[in-house]
């Protein structure tokens, strides 16, 4: 659990340069892909809610501190979209690579219409023809784009340390149970 | 089975709503004392800030790289193209010389509009910018040790940029004059009409911003030069903005307003001017 977390950790970090520094540089029609909720909605339908939601509330106070005004609000939608996003897990096919597609492109839409709602529409500007044309359309299309790749990455990523999990816990099982730390051990994240 | 999964559910939504409470306890606190995260927003800077400073680093390698592959042909057609150009500048090189001294003659007048020609100046490279793909906001990579606070002004090709609005150790914010919360208070070079340039993103997609509360008895015409003012509390007077066009009456028919081009071209920023000096400081010289 700890491993996968410290694993996690640094995905994040690597998603975070990843859409503030390299893709800022390979920009197309002036929008970045959303690297962040292709990590968030992945984790979502490979690990389940609790990992998504912890990983977009960690995400989003990234964000938050580093670009946003107010502290707390990319993380409240990022936490949303993941535990939503985390139901997905209990059709999870470790094969499958077009539902998550589906599940991203998806998220990137709730993404932009919370954000629309509370950057654009909280500041008086109902434009939504144009945020709809201007960044909506280009930012999903291009975020599942990106997925393609990522999702495979994230995906063959997981599937490793979740074998090496497995495999400690099973080796250690018997003593755990003994203690009674079983409990504890399952309502971690 | 079935038990297990009922905890297993019972145990993600306590996660979930407690997350939902802290984030807007979050906002409740931030929104409350703004100035409370600044230590840790700082300190997220200087997190990230080195690894953001490599990228660019690489980035600029590669494209550097790729940049010598470029067709010899092309080059030759360049080299061609950049002739011509070169003899038309020539000719325009004249015309310039005339207009300085008419410049210079100008800033007799307004002595206040040399001042940030004399204002220390530091270079900053960008290293990231908006996630969201606007060109509103974005961080360099001088911050306090550079001696850069809060309210300098940034500047880029001779004309503003914005103002430096958070600063951490090796980093700090720039907010662009063409995002939607920014507005410039302006003043016509020639005619010393005031005005107020409003960003927009949106219009700046057609290569634009907004200039609005002109004197209705202004007589300014297309091409004509926008400053900042003197009466800005945070912009120091006489930086370029950029042109104006468009010039019509406003729907209330009580002031004119028209189209801005900036004379920066904030999609394609690498490295931007911070100037040393403050408003404030410069109430006190006078």
């Amino acid at each position: 659990m700890i491993f996968k977390s410290i694993v996690i950790l640094i995905e994040i970090i690597i998603s975070y340069l990843l859409q503030t520094s390299v893709f800022t540089g390979l920009r197309l029609a002036d929008v970045v892909p959303d690297v962040f909720i292709i990590l968030i909605s992945s984790l979502g339908y490979i690990a389940g809610p609790n990992f998504a939601a912890v990983t977009g509330f960690v995400c989003g106070l990234i964000l938050d501190l580093t670009f946003g005004g107010l502290v707390g609000v990319f993380a409240l939608i990022y936490t949303v979209i993941g535990f939503v996003c985390g139901f997905s897990n209990r059709i999870y096919d470790h094969e499958d690579y077009t539902l998550p597609l589906f599940i991203i492109g998806l998220s990137e839409l709730a993404y932009n219409i919370l954000y629309y709602l509370l950057f654009y529409v909280l500041k008086g500007n109902l434009d939504f023809a144009y945020f709809s044309i201007r960044y909506l359309l280009p930012r999903v299309i291009y975020t599942v784009l990106v997925s393609v790749v990522l999702y495979r990455l994230l995906n063959f990523n997981y599937n490793i340390f979740e074998k090496i999990d497995r495999h400690k816990k099973d080796k250690s099982e018997e003593v755990i149970d003994f203690k009674g730390f079983d409990f504890i051990g399952r309502r971690g994240l | 089975m079935g038990r297990n999964k009922k905890k297993f559910e019972l145990s993600s939504r306590l996660v979930f709503s407690l997350l939902i409470m802290v984030s807007v306890g979050l906002i409740v606190v931030s929104y409350l004392f703004s100035d409370i995260f600044s230590p840790v927003k700082s300190f997220m800077g200087d997190f990230f800030v080195p690894m953001q400073k490599g990228i660019a680093i690489i980035g600029g390698a590669i494209s550097d790289k790729i940049q010598i592959f470029e067709d010899k042909q092309k080059l030759i057609e360049e080299n061609e193209k950049l002739t011509n150009e070169l003899n038309d500048l020539k000719l325009e090189r004249q015309t310039l010389i005339s207009e300085k001294y008419e410049l210079s003659w100008y800033r007799d007048i307004y002595e206040n509009d040399t001042v940030y020609q004399t204002a220390q100046k530091v270079v900053a490279k960008i290293i990231s910018r908006n996630p969201n793909g606007a060109c509103d906001v974005f961080l360099v990579d001088k911050g306090a040790d550079d001696g850069i606070e809060v309210n300098m002004n940034v500047l880029a090709n001779g004309g503003l940029v914005g103002l430096v609005t958070e600063t951490g150790k090796n980093w700090s914010k720039v907010r662009t004059i063409i995002a939607d919360e920014s507005a410039v208070s302006g003043r016509f070079r020639i005619t010393s009409d005031t005005c107020i340039v409003k960003g927009s993103l949106k219009t700046m997609d057609m290569g634009y911003i907004d200039v609005e509360m002109i004197n209705l008895n202004a007589e300014v015409y297309d091409n004509y030069e926008v400053v900042t003012s003197y009466i800005s509390d945070k912009y120091l007077p006489g930086i370029l903005i950029g042109y104006v066009s468009n010039i019509r009456n406003d729907a209330s028919e009580l002031n004119k307003r028209a189209y801005l081009s900036p004379v920066v071209d904030f999609e394609h920023l690498e490295a931007v001017i911070i100037l040393k000096a403050q408003r404030e400081s410069l109430e006190g010289i006078e």
